[in-house]
């Protein structure tokens, strides 16, 4: 019993990562009626600038590493959302306009260009931008640990926020139910963001920008929308929830992998799955594909075989692409009259 | 008539100067260097054991290089990266042996990228020394293979007898890297040995090299109620387990075999891995003179750092083969391998080697304890064969 | 000068020369039709004016200024709004957020309420079904939608893109009355139609389209007496 409570706690943390990153494929398909393949890219920059600039902030700051001050991983923050969101809108100005009115397949196959592009050259030996060597770019191909933005060396009992002990069992172990204090941070941040964003795309004009160039780019542009601009303002916005979600996957995970590290595609596909589970192209249905597929692939892990975590979540892909193909969200087959 | 003199004359001395520096000539041959080859893994998630190999390599280099060489032939130095991948691996072997042409290889750390460099050394009569890849099945690829370290069954059985001796625990869990052979190879030895010694393993779950989230199987694990976790995997996985271990409230010790060792451990996992254990080749406070000694012209050498034990294996691994290429024959694939064979007592940082019939060493292992702040190795105990 | 002046407008599909040389003048204050078979070139006129298409040569003039080449939501700021084929609402949007979407490219919120005021007034079904999503409509109910959003950019120019496309005679009528009453208000309206007989007893000039090319320009009253006309387009032998 405890362990599927600490499971579901699990799950939202996951999902909360998912989510964000699922929100970005989904909204570039959406208007563009493509797949981002760089999508995962950018949730990597978002990691490494993340650490990049904590690592720097924390040199040169002289701050308190054991008790730093919180504002210091909002700066982070913004400065990982900040250099993504340009990325982003350098990549959809450079790599993906040109091909705005050519067969889907040649942009397809950029994407993946763009991708291996950015994958690789994460990885050059980087460069000294300071004298004192402090801060480095790009960001080489070995593992780097991110500081600790609620503190280093925290006490194995300072990680744990809330903790629910059970009576104990036959053996003498009394199970217990731990939400740590980081996870609580990834789920809250997760949340106002993707609460942001609602907000953003069904109650202001620029939502409503968006949702009338997803639907159709020309009658939108007869509207008097701005189309090519939405589309940039798309990705810029795309790109700034990867950029979240890889700053809050650092801090959960902070042994970062290198920049082309399989794991990194694994944890894309995984949320681009849970985009089309959602229905993609359907915000909404992004949030709730990325619940879904931490849910599947964690209480799989834990009670059918902790072997076979990322086939539950394909065999969910494929069930889904039997039984109802639009996505669990999705409209099946817009009527256009 | 007098430029016929000037032409002989001429001749003379451009059929000296060829003689001279004529590459392929008899007197020529005896100065030019005598290539090995290493390759490691200098970047990607086991970066720290491909560049601490290559340090100690290098200082054995060093050394040999200032005492004048072998028989006035100085070493030189091949190097590849392997990345961690084991296709690198054996690209890189080919490299070495086909191209750069050097008379012996030494590599790899992780047991998986030997794997798949030794084929080619064997295929192509070139020996090759590992410096620490455990799992057995890295010698049975050939008789040209060899390693300076002890292996995997024996390195099982000393966590197993430190677990239920040293630290008197009954219960244990298995959580092991099922891509990487080293991991999957040693978490059985460590099951076989340890419930040999009458302990029980309450559960085993698995990982893949590189996995971010860990915390499903931890919970499975946890609520199995061991006393301590075996986690024989490489150390930037082993970094976030410790630390997710420890936000899912789990405190018991963990302990590890020699893929723990290196400083970005401690880096990584800081607090969460302190008053946890692992097996290693050697530990930097050892009370032993050898051991004194190597530390101090590493230090000298690379900045102030502590070798870790990575380090002193490529430093021994180095001075062995050395000390074969000065028993040997010839330096040729077969001579050479002969003298290799015949290591005998030699007097390395990690203890005292023998090659043995299998090809590999017999040699005893140390336990240390991660303490202190940032987290470092510290001796604990040492267990013979 | 009139309101919208093409001049030897030619436009290509890939290979295929779909406007061959096309001139035509929409006088300001004017109902002006462009009728002609399927694939005359109709669609392809008012969308090259819309600005969705790239001309390969010749001008089209608004009030004097060159527009080809401007971007389309420049050219509805500038006061051209079109109704296009098909409707083309956003199914998936509210009776009332299709009224707000034609009001993107404006600021002056208080003219945008009294506009929107005025377009539920002129369709009063509309103003039923204000919350409904749009795909619910029925075609004529949608039909008016498009005019009504059209409306809400406050165009000097309406473009309107066959409007009788498959409505009932009766519904029709009233649209077609409604398009006479936007008219007298102001608003000046390029009308293309195959529903010739609709569209001539409407407009005050007309033009015919034939395979991308016009063979024929007067008032409109005075085509709809013209025998070829009436051969072709009105079905009288």
């Amino acid at each position: 019993m405890a362990d599927f409570v600490q499971i579901f706690v699990l799950s939202i943390t996951a999902g909360s990562v998912y989510a964000l990153i699922a929100l970005g494929y989904t909204m570039v398909y959406g208007i563009l009626k493509f797949i981002n393949f760089a999508h995962s890219d950018v949730v990597v920059l978002g990691s490494w600038v993340s650490y990049t600039v904590a690592a720097f902030m924390f040199s040169r700051l002289h701050v308190d590493a054991e008790h730093p001050p919180l504002w210091i991983g909002a700066v982070v923050l913004l400065a990982a959302m900040a250099y993504c969101a340009l990325s982003g809108y350098v990549i959809e100005r450079f790599a993906y306009k040109p091909l705005r009115r050519a067969p889907r397949l040649n942009v397809l196959i950029t994407a993946i260009g763009v991708s291996l592009f950015l994958q690789n050259c994460g990885q050059l030996t980087p460069y000294n931008l300071t004298s004192q060597g402090d801060l480095r770019f790009p960001f080489g191909a070995s593992p780097q640990r991110m500081p600790d933005l609620l503190g280093e060396n925290m006490s194995n009992d300072d990680r744990v926020m809330w903790s629910i002990s059970f009576a104990p069992d036959a053996n003498g172990y009394a199970p217990r139910v731990v939400v740590s204090k980081i996870d609580f941070s990834i789920v809250v941040s997760a949340l106002v963001l993707m609460l942001a964003l609602e907000i953003l795309i069904h109650r202001t004009k620029i939502g409503m920008g968006m949702r009338a160039v997803s639907y159709n780019f020309d009658i939108a542009a007869l509207m008097g929308v701005p189309v090519n601009a939405i589309i940039s303002f798309t990705f810029v916005l795309g790109s700034s929830l990867a950029a979240a979600a890889g700053f809050l996957y650092a801090l959960a995970f902070p042994g970062l992998n290198q920049p082309a590290h399989e794991v990194w595609v694994l944890l894309g596909l995984k949320a681009f799955v849970a985009a089309v589970v959602g229905g993609i192209g359907n915000v909404r249905g992004a949030a709730l594909g990325g619940f879904l597929i931490a849910f599947v692939e964690m209480f799989g892990m834990r009670y059918i075989d902790s072997n076979l975590r990322d086939v539950y979540v394909f065999a969910v892909l494929i069930l889904v692409l039997l039984v109802r193909p639009s996505g669990l969200l999705g409209s099946p087959e817009r009527e256009k009259v | 008539m007098r430029l016929k003199s000037l032409f002989a004359k001429v001749g003379v001395w451009v059929a000296l100067g060829a003689i001279g520096l004529g590459g392929g000539s008899a007197v020529g041959q005896d100065k030019a260097p005598i290539l090995i080859g290493h390759y490691g893994s200098l970047t990607g998630s086991e970066a720290t054991f491909g560049q601490s190999t290559s340090n100690g390599i290098r200082l054995a280099i060093k050394e040999l290089n200032a005492a004048g060489g072998l028989n006035g032939r100085l070493i030189e130095l091949k190097e590849y990266d392997t990345k961690g991948d084991p296709k690198e691996a054996t690209n890189s072997v080919t490299r070495l042996v086909a191209s750069d042409k050097v008379s012996a290889v030494l590599g790899e750390v992780a047991s998986g990228l030997s794997l798949a460099g030794g084929p080619v050394c064997q295929e192509n009569g070139i020996p090759m020394i590992s410096p620490s890849s455990t799992n057995p099945r890295v010698t049975m690829v050939g008789d040209m293979i060899f390693r300076v370290c002890f292996i995997d069954p024996f390195q099982g059985q000393v966590c197993a007898k430190f677990a239920r001796e040293n630290l008197k625990l009954t219960k244990a869990a298995l959580f092991y890297d099922q891509k990487a052979p080293y991991s999957d190879g040693l978490a059985k030895e460590f099951r076989k040995a340890f419930e040999k010694l009458g302990g029980k393993i309450t559960a085993e779950e698995k990982y893949t090299g590189g996995d971010q989230n860990f915390k499903a199987q931890l919970t499975k694990i946890r609520g199995t109620g061991p006393e301590v976790i075996f986690i024989p995997g490489y150390y930037t996985d082993v970094g976030n387990i410790a630390l997710q271990a420890r936000e899912l409230d789990l405190k018991v010790p963990l302990l590890g075999g020699d893929g723990w060792d290196s400083e970005q451990l401690g880096k990584i996992a800081k607090q969460a891995i302190v008053g946890s254990y692992y097996s290693n080749h050697y530990a930097p406070d050892q009370d032993d003179a050898r051991v004194k000694e190597f530390i101090a012209k590493y230090k000298a050498d690379y900045n102030g750092a502590t070798p870790d034990g990575l380090a002193a294996l490529g430093y021994d691994a180095a001075k062995i083969l050395f000390d074969a290429m000065k028993r040997a024959k010839s330096l040729g694939g077969k001579d050479l391998r002969d003298a290799i064979a015949g290591t005998k007592d030699f007097p390395g940082v990690t203890g005292s080697i023998t090659i043995d019939s299998k090809r590999n060493a017999v040699k005893s292992a140390v336990v240390v304890e991660m303490t202190g702040d940032p987290p470092t190795p510290k001796y604990r105990a040492t267990v013979a064969p | 000068m009139a309101l919208l002046e093409i001049a030897k407008l030619n436009v290509h599909y890939g290979a295929i020369h779909a406007l061959h040389d096309v001139t035509l003048e929409v006088a300001d204050g004017q109902i002006v039709t462009l009728i002609g078979a399927n694939g005359a070139g109709k669609s392809t006129t008012l969308r090259s004016v819309s600005g969705l298409l790239r001309p390969t040569s010749g001008d089209i003039r608004f009030k004097g200024q060159s527009i080809v080449g401007r971007p389309p939501h420049e050219l509805v700021r500038m006061g051209i709004a079109q109704a296009p084929e098909g409707r083309g609402i956003f199914a998936n949007f509210t009776v009332a957020e299709n009224l707000d979407i034609g009001a993107y490219a404006r600021r002056d919120q208080a003219a945008i309420r009294a506009d929107r005021e005025r377009a539920l007034t002129l369709f009063p079904r509309l103003r039923e079904r204000i919350r409904q999503n749009a795909g619910t409509l029925s075609g004529g109910e949608q039909q008016m939608l498009a005019i009504a959003r059209a409306l809400m950019t406050r165009p000097q120019l309406l473009l309107l893109d066959e409007p009788s496309l498959g409505l009932a005679p009766q519904i029709v009528q009233t649209i077609f009355h409604i398009i006479r009453e936007i008219n007298a208000s102001g608003t000046t309206v390029l009308l293309v139609e195959q529903n010739a007989h609709m569209a001539l007893h409407t407009a005050h000039y007309a033009y015919v389209l034939e395979v991308g090319e016009v063979v024929m320009g007067d008032k409109a009253a005075v085509l709809a007496k013209s025998d070829a006309v009436r051969k072709a387009y009105l079905g009288v032998a």
